[in-house]
This record gives C-alpha cells, sequence and structure tokens, in this order.
C-alpha cells in the first residue's frame, strides 16, 4: 500500500508537469488555431539556462534557484517570441493551414541541436534547491520538490487563469480566442496577442523545465519525450481545457509510475496512450473539450 | 466624418465592389440599402479593414484609413456592430461592454469615464442589464445584436458602422433596435446603417445610399429615395419581399 501510495504521488507530480506543458499547448491553440510543437524543446532550454545559471556548468552557480525562475521564464518567453515570428506567423499570414506544423517541429529540431552543441550530449544532474531527503505521508515517500513542483504548476495556472479574467489585456486574450475578427474590431492587435501568447506558452514550459530538472537529469534529449506526452494529454482532456490539461495530466502521470512499478518500465507510456486512441475514437474533443463544428 | 472615395474591394480574385462613394457627414446617420448579394456587407468590411480594398479611399476624420488594420482603424474612431453579432461568446455581457472599451483602457482613444459609460450603456439596453452577468453565448438573437450595438458605442466612437442590426429579429424587437437607433440619432451619434429592412432605415435616416451589384445605384435624401419609382418598386413596395 505504501508502495502505491508513494507511486501515485510521483505520478502526480510527473502528471503536473504534463499539465502544465500542455496548458502551454492549448495557449496558443485558443488565440491563432496552431500549436508549438516544440514546446519540449522550449521545457529543455528552460532547464538548462537555468541550470547554467544556478548550477555549476558554466562557471557557475550565478544566482539561487528561486531568483533563476523569473530570469529562465523571461528567456522563454523570448524564445517563444522567436517560434512564433519565424514559424508560425508567416503560415498564419498566407493561411497556410499546416506550414506550422513543419515549421515548428523544424526549430524544435534546431533547438535540439544547438542545446547539444552548447550543453553536450550527456544528461547532467541539476542540483536540487531543497533537501532531497523525502518525508512522510501515509507512510509513504514523498520529495519536498515534488510538492513544489505540483504548487509551481497550479500556481501558475491559477495565474495566467486570473490573468485573463481580471486584467483588461486578459480578456483581450481571451477575446481574441472567441472571434479574432471581432476583437480586430475592438482595437485589439491581434496579431500582438498570438505573438504573447506564444511568449507566455514558452515561458510556462521553461517554468515547468526548471521544475521539473531537479527531480530528473537534464540535457539536450530531455523535452523530445514530455513534449509529445504532454500533446497526448491536450488531447485526451481537451486542447480548450484547463482542468482537462490536468486531469490529463494526472490521468497519465498516475498510469505511467503504475505501470513502470506493477507491470514493467517497458511499458509504462502504453496505457496512457491506449487511452489517448480510446479517447479519440470516442471523444474526439477530448474530455473536457467543447466540440467545436468547422464551417466548410 | 467619413468619406469613402471610388472604393473597389472583394474576395480573392473577385471584385464585389466596383467603386463605392459615399460620404456619412458628422451627427448624421446614413443607411445604404439594397438587396441580399448588393456588396452592403462587403462595403462594411472593406471600411473598417476586415477586408483590405483593392483601391479607393476610406477616410475618417479626414484621416486617409483604407488598408490599414481593422485594429487601427476602430482605434483611429470607428466602431463596427457587424454582421451576425459577433459577441464573445464564452465572456459575461459586462466583459464584452468593457472590451467595447479596449482602446480607451489602453490610451490609444481618450479615456473618459469607462464606468459611467458602461452603466449608460445598460440603461438604454435594459435587457443587457437584467443579463449583464451572463455568457453572451447564452442570450437569444435579439440580446446579442443589442449587445453588439452597445459593445460599439462604448468605444465612444466617432462614427459606428450598424451591419443589419434587425436580421433575424422578432419583428417587436426590430422596432426596439430602431427606438435605439433613433434615441442615439438624438444624442447626436454618427452613423452608417446597413439594412435589408429599408422602409425602416429611411424613416430614421438623414440620408441614403441604394446599391446594386456593387454599385451606388441612386442616393438621395429619404423621401426623394421613397418616391423614387425604381426603389419603391425594388425595396419599398413589391410588399412582403423583405
Amino acid at each position: 500500500m505504501d508502495i502505491f501510495l508513494q507511486l501515485t504521488f510521483s505520478g502526480i507530480a510527473l502528471g503536473m508537469i504534463y499539465a502544465v506543458i500542455a496548458f502551454g499547448y492549448q495557449l496558443t491553440f485558443a488565440t491563432s488555431g496552431t500549436l508549438n510543437f516544440g514546446q519540449g524543446e522550449a521545457l529543455m532550454l528552460g532547464a538548462l539556462v537555468g541550470l547554467s545559471l544556478a548550477g555549476g556548468v558554466m562557471g557557475g552557480p550565478y544566482l539561487n534557484y528561486w531568483l533563476m525562475i523569473p530570469l529562465v521564464m523571461l528567456f522563454g518567453a523570448l524564445q517563444g517570441v522567436v517560434v512564433e515570428r519565424i514559424g508560425v506567423r508567416p503560415s498564419i499570414k498566407t493561411k497556410n493551414e499546416f506550414g506550422w506544423i513543419m515549421s515548428t517541429i523544424a526549430l524544435a529540431i534546431i533547438f535540439k541541436n544547438v542545446a547539444e552543441n552548447i550543453w553536450g550530449k550527456d544528461d547532467l544532474t541539476f542540483p536540487s534547491p531543497v533537501p532531497a531527503a523525502p518525508f512522510q505521508i501515509f507512510g509513504a515517500n514523498v520529495q519536498i520538490m515534488q510538492v513544489i513542483v505540483v504548487l509551481g504548476a497550479l500556481a501558475m495556472m491559477l495565474a495566467v487563469e486570473m490573468f485573463n479574467r481580471k486584467s483588461i489585456y486578459g480578456k483581450a486574450v481571451v477575446a481574441t480566442a472567441n472571434d479574432s475578427d471581432a476583437a480586430g474590431l475592438m482595437g485589439i492587435n491581434t496579431g500582438q496577442v498570438v505573438t504573447f501568447s506564444y511568449a507566455l506558452s514558452s515561458a510556462t514550459a521553461a517554468f515547468a523545465g526548471v521544475l521539473v530538472a531537479p527531480l530528473t537529469l537534464t540535457g539536450a534529449t530531455m523535452g523530445t519525450a514530455l513534449g509529445l506526452k504532454a500533446f497526448a494529454v491536450a488531447i485526451i482532456g481537451g486542447l480548450t481545457s484547463g482542468v482537462g490539461a490536468i486531469v490529463g495530466g494526472l490521468i497519465l502521470g498516475i498510469a505511467e509510475t503504475l505501470t513502470g512499478y506493477y507491470i514493467s518500465t517497458g511499458y509504462k507510456e502504453v496505457p496512457g496512450l491506449l487511452l489517448l486512441l480510446l479517447v479519440l475514437a470516442i471523444k474526439p474533443s477530448g474530455l473536457f473539450g467543447k466540440t467545436t463544428i468547422k464551417k466548410v | 466624418m467619413l468619406t469613402i472615395n471610388n472604393l473597389h474591394a472583394g474576395y480573392g480574385k473577385v471584385e464585389v465592389l466596383h467603386g463605392i462613394s459615399l460620404e456619412v457627414p458628422k451627427g448624421k446617420v446614413v443607411t445604404l440599402i439594397g438587396s441580399n448579394g448588393a456588396g452592403k456587407t462587403t462595403t462594411m468590411r472593406a471600411i473598417c479593414g476586415m477586408i483590405k480594398p483593392k483601391s479607393g479611399d476610406v477616410s475618417l476624420n479626414g484621416k486617409n484609413v483604407s488598408g490599414l488594420d481593422s485594429h487601427r482603424i476602430a482605434r483611429a474612431g470607428l466602431a463596427h456592430s457587424p454582421e451576425g453579432r459577433r459577441v464573445f461568446s464564452t465572456m459575461s455581457v459586462r466583459d464584452n461592454l468593457t472590451l467595447g472599451a479596449f482602446p480607451r483602457f489602453t490610451g490609444a482613444r481618450p479615456k473618459g469615464n469607462i464606468k459611467a459609460d458602461l452603466e449608460r450603456a445598460l440603461e438604454l439596453f435594459p435587457r443587457l442589464k437584467e443579463r449583464q452577468l451572463q455568457l453572451a453565448g447564452t442570450l437569444s438573437g435579439g440580446e446579442q445584436q443589442m449587445l453588439a450595438m452597445a459593445r460599439a458605442l462604448m468605444m465612444n466612437p466617432d462614427v459606428i458602422l450598424l451591419d443589419e442590426p434587425s436580421m433575424g429579429l422578432a419583428p417587436i424587437l426590430v422596432e426596439e433596435v430602431f427606438r435605439i437607433i433613433l434615441r442615439l440619432k438624438g444624442d447626436g451619434v454618427t452613423m452608417l446603417l446597413v439594412e435589408q429592412f429599408a422602409a425602416a432605415a429611411l424613416n430614421v435616416a438623414d440620408y441614403g445610399y441604394v446599391m446594386e451589384n456593387g454599385r451606388i445605384s441612386v442616393h438621395g435624401a429619404p423621401e426623394k429615395l421613397k418616391n423614387d419609382p425604381a426603389v419603391y418598386e425594388a425595396y419599398l413596395g413589391g410588399a412582403n419581399k423583405h
């Protein structure tokens, strides 16, 4: 029982990371109908930049972990702007429905290559900002960092939600997501809103990167699988629902840790992906997604 | 105030407007009438920047705005209550109205008293006041139309484009919409009104333009248009056509 609980807690922490990345996919999908398939690489870059600032890989540490986070998010935001300007905007402008898919994947591969050249191909350890010694909840071992991951992820999503609801700029984002043409008629620069959503999305991923890094290893390849699985989460939960991202993330995260222990680590990704196939077959808009009717 | 000169526009390679010229003087209500497919909505879209004109000028307060993005034209003082209402359905009525004032929040338009204007808009449309916290998507068609109009007012614009405010509404609501247009006219709001309901539109307007196949066929004072046999036959008489 203890081990089951412990696996569940690990699954929750992992699931919240998936949820934050999935949330990032939703941000850009809402405003522009496009996704950054390099979300995983945005996470990886965030983690490696964070490691360079708060770890010893580049002659540091220059900053402690907590002060590093805002800088990493700023870096993530700028990286998101680059992705939008180079990879997405041209395809939105020319109304090319699929151009952004290939260009965001291409940029992701480029970012990965650049990271391999700067930080090397080997995985690096990310120093934990909190004691690694676990504490006990109902007899199960829980790491402080896992709690920070869960709280940090929730805080991030809550902050974005509050911004969208309360501030006039957040409302402009929601309006653009509702009806971009009508938002333009209100004097909202919808192109800028799309750029902003890419910045926010990548900043979120970079934040997820420095949250997860102390629990895993950091390296140029860390993002690809996370990004892909978070995409599965976004599809399972629904591309339009924040709650869906959290529920989908938790389902996938817990399924993964349980399967890894009770069946085989070789199969740990199978249940979640089977669920993805099931959802796509039965409710293609996702568990919490709104069915949208595409007008032809 | 709003002057359109020899405007050509269309979709892709198809030209829909073949040289439209019209003028909306300050404080006046001008109506653009014509049958379905004459190009009325395309004219509106070309004025507000939803589509880019191929040639011709749109000038607002003496400033040429043709070819600008719609958000720039809006900030220059043009509000548009578009065809199909286009309210922000997942947002509350109040938030929709607040967004109408977006350029005033950002300093792109004079700020004024946004809160007071919001209350005034709700007074003008009591149905919206009752439903101010409801999501716009849950409103009836008539209420959404009122919301689209109120939202346009919230900008404190120099000119308001009203595209088919009566479309799809029950007769009693059509009357209410026109009563509100008259009231706004009394307040000195400058409006360009597109309508298929030609008779009602000519009753509230100071001047009218009749559109046919992407061109202005006749224009003049409402009385003159009402008495023009061709206009009467096509848009006013023939009864029950609309």
